[in-house]
């Protein structure tokens, strides 16, 4: 598959930039993200605004740069810490067995159908008032990360399962290693890999929820801009027709998340 | 074990609504025509349902003789509600999910038989594409193409329901035995039906399930976006303006479809394994 | 030209002289509710969807002229206010029935009146009428007399019948049986409410003509703005009542005849500091929001007039009080308007401790000045706003950081917890006399919004205005009054309790056949002569509607 290899270099090469971009967004855009140019509001592309300006005059490149620092350095983190979560309840759920995995797995089920927009609603309106934007964004992202737990769950639980009947693990039993010295040395190791896969997965997911938790109004502060924030834009179609540069927010999205898809390793690869 | 789940499912959103910020205000306060009398008598009225557990209880023991208790914001009873917008959340929800899986059969089938970059690489950029589409996004691209809701509904699906699909049989058409099957020259649509399917039918019961429950929840915002008076909105309508009652009858019946959904989809892997 | 088409030429360029000689009757009249309307009984109506059904559907004694803001008799002839404004006698037009046959009486107008003071009721209309300790008291000396007596004298009186829709006493069909211009034929929750031709509706035209000319009225259930516009690009719809600015704006530039903008209108947006004593706050800020040099300055460092360009495409207009300049008696025309001038805030600001330095802004302790304010979220204008108040203070060195909260949460915090530093929200004002808003004046008055339910009042000021609203209320000329609520306005502009922003113009959508529509700029806008709205045939030639 020496095309599907060149392709993921591709896909990697390309997700480095903007990652890069988003990282040093000071020094690709030369205005600060909220400064207001009033006299120009929804301004066509220009040399002085790449991208034009949005309705309040703000440069609409910058905002772009700025939203990917937030929702790629972000949304990882978010990942990160649901799939750590998913990974030691699964993992301990899909190797004890018996009543504590129907527990867990009960308990997943019940957050999965909870309104999830809503608890998130509720917990934004209990966080404190004065609070900085970098932070409410940061814990935008860390509750959609404790929330985000379940789908991973299921199939980091199926795999301990597997695992547990595994041939490696019986030797161990056999030699008479100790039950929590054989969760933590050698099963938590082998599901390494399908964690990595989850968290991958999990990433565009949670960049996803955020935008989608911002055009529903619950996102990041203003000033800040985020992907989600920039794409609320896009509510009033009649305007993209008129502006398509508007859609860039939402390519750069699908470039991403694509980026991300094609990076992972196919079924066939890790058989 | 189903009702169990259930009846947590309705405590705990029931609990999540009471105690949030925001439960025993109105909006109706802030109007300045109102004496303080009436305003008094508003605030009153929120408060009776100050103890979860006695509320609950009798929620409940209503709910057996049928009586699901009446919502507060659109003051009419929930029963009425339901039967009126679970027919039109459930229509789009099938349609969608039947054209989630017909285009995505259609695709992995074409996929397996077809093999080759071609399909692949296609196959998951269209997959990557709309599955990189926020839910919203899709809804408001429905609303201005003047498309049904279910269509919104299968385009939200279709991307995470096709991945697996196509690893699936995939996986199914590459076993030693079809191989074998075809060296022996049987045709192709033969060794479809009779070898590949049978072997991953339990998994496609699975599918179906998770299919199911992720067409349900992506139903929620879809349906608040389009304004289509389905369960998904009144359940969007009813979180933001924290009427109690009608939050936990919807929750129970998202429970119950989302559990019964995955209860599908556990026993068919049990079964396969 | 072969000789067939020929004829159809001529018979389409007839007609084309024809058609527009006469505008049909009949056909119906499709647009939108912004929300669930949650009652049809005119008594409980408190939201705007009930409201406008209950304009549609509701006949009532006295109508304000929406267009001449003069009061003009429908259900009563005539009628006259005692000497010591307590009673209020109704001569009632004779022979007019209900949408069901049952007969008008005075009666209906007393059993009306009983149901809407009733005190379990509880509704804004009714509250409206409630003066003072005591029962009104309704006499039915003939069939087409009603006298109605309040315990205590109320300020504009006449004008509250507008909102009052008779119900009949004796109908078995209850609230669905009504004297206006149409009545509720299908109802649909969550989709549509239909609403048929009062075959028995009193009004006629100049000729003779029974009213409404338009068979019937179809509104939809559409909270999603942009997609009514788009439906009404379309042509499924005739009307868009209340459209947003951005929305205005690029419908004009397609097809400048169906906008219509009515003027300014009274809504206002506001910005006001928690000044409330319980506020858990740190004392440093209690003590800012607390300083009218700091809510002068504040209000001196806004630019209004960027703000009605930007968010709202020049279609508003930079408001500083209470009163739109539209409600040309109440409006106090001698106050001056304050300019944007960044530094005189600063100068305002110094004499008060509060010093710049570094392009930061420091109190007397040396506290950075820095303030959270709250606004409810899905409200576009609104944040915009806030986005634009965060710059412009930050010219003068106040930091701002905004927060959107879901519109429960967001009332908690202001009416229960008082946890907010400043709230922006928008005051929708339906009524022209300011005798409605004594809730927000006075100091005791749970609408009090910056420091609401004093049991006494925390400041000169505040029992200054207390004084004066009971005073108008009590006034017996219109002139006394005036001068009264003049004296307010002048306080609150020197005390900018309420920081005022800007007053929306009323833009109304109207598709070209709707024949006879003249927006303006009380509610209803768009359709507030509907009974002699005609649907005409569309513009293209032939086609008949």
């Amino acid at each position: 598959m020496k095309s599907r290899g060149k392709l993921r270099q591709v896909c990697a090469a390309v997700l480095c930039v903007i990652f890069a971009v988003g990282l040093f967004a000071g020094t690709v855009s030369p205005y600060s993200y909220s400064k207001q140019f009033r006299e120009r509001p929804n301004a066509t592309p220009s040399l002085s605004h790449l991208l034009g300006t949005d309705s309040l005059g703000r440069d609409l490149f910058t905002r772009l740069v700025y939203g990917t620092r937030v929702s790629l350095l972000l949304a990882p983190a978010a990942a990160l810490l649901a799939t750590l979560i998913a990974g030691i309840l699964g993992g301990f759920a899909g190797f004890l067995g018996g009543w504590f995995e129907k527990l867990i797995l009960a308990a997943a089920d019940l957050s999965m159908a909870l309104p999830l927009l809503f608890v998130l609603l509720a917990l934004r309106a209990v966080l404190p008032l004065d609070i900085s934007p970098v932070f409410s964004v940061i814990a935008t992202f860390m509750l959609v990360g404790l929330l985000g737990w379940p789908s991973s769950l299921r199939v980091v639980c199926a795999a301990t399962r597997d695992l547990r009947n595994a041939d490696f693990l019986l030797l161990a039993r056999a030699m008479g290693c100790g039950r929590w010295r054989m969760i933590v040395r050698h099963a938590l190791p082998n599901l390494r890999p399908i964690l990595f896969a989850q968290f991958w997965i999990s990433i565009p997911v949670f960049v996803l929820t955020e935008a989608t938790l911002s055009m529903l109004g619950l996102g990041v502060m203003e000033p800040l801009p985020s992907w989600g924030n920039l794409l609320r834009g896009l509510e009033d179609i009649s305007t993209v027709s008129a502006n398509p540069w508007r859609l860039t927010p939402l390519i750069l999205l699908i470039l991403v998340v694509i980026c991300f898809q094609l990076i992972l390793p196919t079924q066939e690869e890790t058989a | 074990m189903l009702v169990v789940l259930c009846l947590a499912g309705g405590l705990l959103s029931a609990s999540l609504v009471r105690f949030a910020p925001g439960y025993d205000v109105d909006e109706r306060e802030l109007d300045p025509r109102l004496s303080p009398a009436s305003v008094e008598a508003i605030r009153n009225a929120h408060r009776l349902n100050s103890n979860l557990f006695s509320y609950y209880g009798h929620y409940l023991a209503r709910t057996v003789h049928g009586d699901l208790g009446s919502s507060e914001w659109l003051q009419q009873p929930v029963s009425s509600l339901i039967k009126e917008r679970f027919p039109v959340t459930a229509k789009s929800v099938v349609f969608g999910v039947l054209l989630a899986w017909g285009m995505a059969l259609a695709i992995s089938l074409a996929s397996v038989f077809f093999p080759g970059f071609f399909f692949e690489i296609s196959g998951t950029l269209v997959s990557g594409l709309l599955i990189a589409l926020p839910a919203a996004v899709v809804a408001i691209f429905s609303v201005y193409l003047h498309a049904p809701v279910f269509l919104a509904i299968a385009v939200v699906t279709f991307p995470k329901l096709f991945r697996y699909l196509r690893n699936l049989l995939t996986h199914a058409h590459s076993q030693p035995y079809v191989l074998a099957a075809q060296a022996r020259g049987i045709g192709q649509v033969r060794i479809l039906f009779r070898h590949v399917l049978p072997l991953v039918s339990p998994a496609l019961f699975a599918l179906l399930g998770v299919s199911l429950s992720l067409a349900f929840g992506a139903a929620i915002p879809i349906e608040a976006l389009c304004d289509s008076p389905g369960v998904g909105q009144l359940a969007w309508q009813a979180a933001l303006n924290r009427d109690l009652p009608l939050i936990m009858n919807l929750t129970l019946l998202i429970t119950l479809i989302t559990v019964a959904a995955n209860s599908l989809a556990n026993v068919a892997t049990e079964r396969a394994l | 030209m072969p000789s067939p088409m020929k004829k159809k030429l001529v018979l389409i360029g007839l007609l084309a002289f024809a058609l527009p000689v006469r505008a049909q009757t009949g056909g119906e009249l499709h647009f939108c509710l912004h929300g669930e309307p949650k009652t049809f009984n005119p008594i409980l109506v408190d939201d705007e969807a009930s409201e406008n059904i209950r304009y549609l559907t509701g006949g009532v004694l006295i109508r304000l002229n929406r267009q001449s803001q003069a009061l003009e008799p429908a259900l009563a002839t005539s009628w006259s206010i005692s000497r010591d404004r307590r009673a209020i006698t109704f001569h009632l037009r004779k022979g007019v029935y209900f949408s069901d046959g049952t007969l008008f009486t005075s009666q209906d107008v007393a059993y009306t009146m009983r149901l809407l003071m009733d005190p379990e009721t509880h509704s804004p209309t009714g509250d409206a009428f409630r003066s003072g300790e005591g029962a009104v008291q309704v006499q039915t000396p003939a069939t087409d007399v009603a006298v109605i007596t309040f315990p205590a004298p109320i300020a504009g009186l006449e004008r509250l019948f507008d909102q009052v829709a008779i119900l009949s006493a004796h109908s078995p069909k209850k609230e669905m049986a009504v004297l206006g211009p149409f009545y509720v034929a299908d109802y649909k929750a969550g989709s549509y409410v239909l609403l048929q031709k009062n075959p028995n509706y009193w009004k006629h035209d100049s000729q003779g003509h029974a009213l409404p000319y338009i068979d019937s009225v179809r509104l939809d259930i559409q909270r999603n703005r942009d997609i009514e516009l788009l439906r009404f690009r379309r042509g499924e719809l005739q009307l868009i009542n209340r459209l947003d600015a951005e929305q205005f704006d690029r419908l004009r530039q397609d097809n400048p005849a169906v906008t219509r903008n009515a003027g300014t209108g009274l809504d206002a947006e506001e910005l006001w500091f928690n000044q409330s004593q319980v506020a858990p706050l740190p004392e440093y800020k209690k003590a800012w929001f607390a300083t009218k040099e700091f809510r002068k300055a504040i209000s001196m460092a806004i630019n209004r007039a960027d703000l009605c360009r930007i968010v709202y495409a020049g279609y508003a207009k930079p408001a500083y009080g209470p009163v739109s300049p539209s409600n040309h008696f109440w409006f106090n025309a001698s106050l001056e308007d304050p300019k944007y001038d960044p530094q005189a805030a600063l100068r305002v600001l110094a004499p008060a401790g509060f010093r710049y330095e570094n392009e930061t802004l420091k109190d007397r302790a040396g506290n950075r000045v820095e303030f959270t304010v709250v606004t409810n979220s899905g409200n576009a204008a609104r944040e915009k706003i806030a986005a634009m108040i965060q710059q412009d203070l930050s010219q003068v060195g106040i930091k701002v950081n905004v927060v959107t909260l879901d519109f429960p949460s967001l009332i908690e915090r202001i009416t229960r917890t008082f946890d907010y530093d400043a709230c922006i929200l928008g005051l929708v004002n339906t009524d022209l006399d300011p005798n409605g808003q004594m809730n927000v004046w006075l100091s005791s008055g749970e609408n009090h919004q910056w420091n609401p339910s004093q049991k006494t009042p925390a400041t000169v000021w505040e029992a200054e205005i207390d004084k004066l609203m009971r005073e108008q209320a009590a006034a017996l000329t219109e002139i006394e009054r005036k001068a009264k609520f003049d004296r307010v306005q002048q306080i609150v502009a020197e005390q900018q309790p309420f920081i005022y922003l800007i007053n929306k113009d009323v833009l109304v959508a109207v598709s070209s056949n709707v024949v006879g529509a003249s927006p303006v700029v009380l509610n209803p806008a768009g359709f507030w002569n509907v009974d002699t709205l005609r649907l005409g045939p569309s513009p293209e030639l032939g086609v008949q509607k």
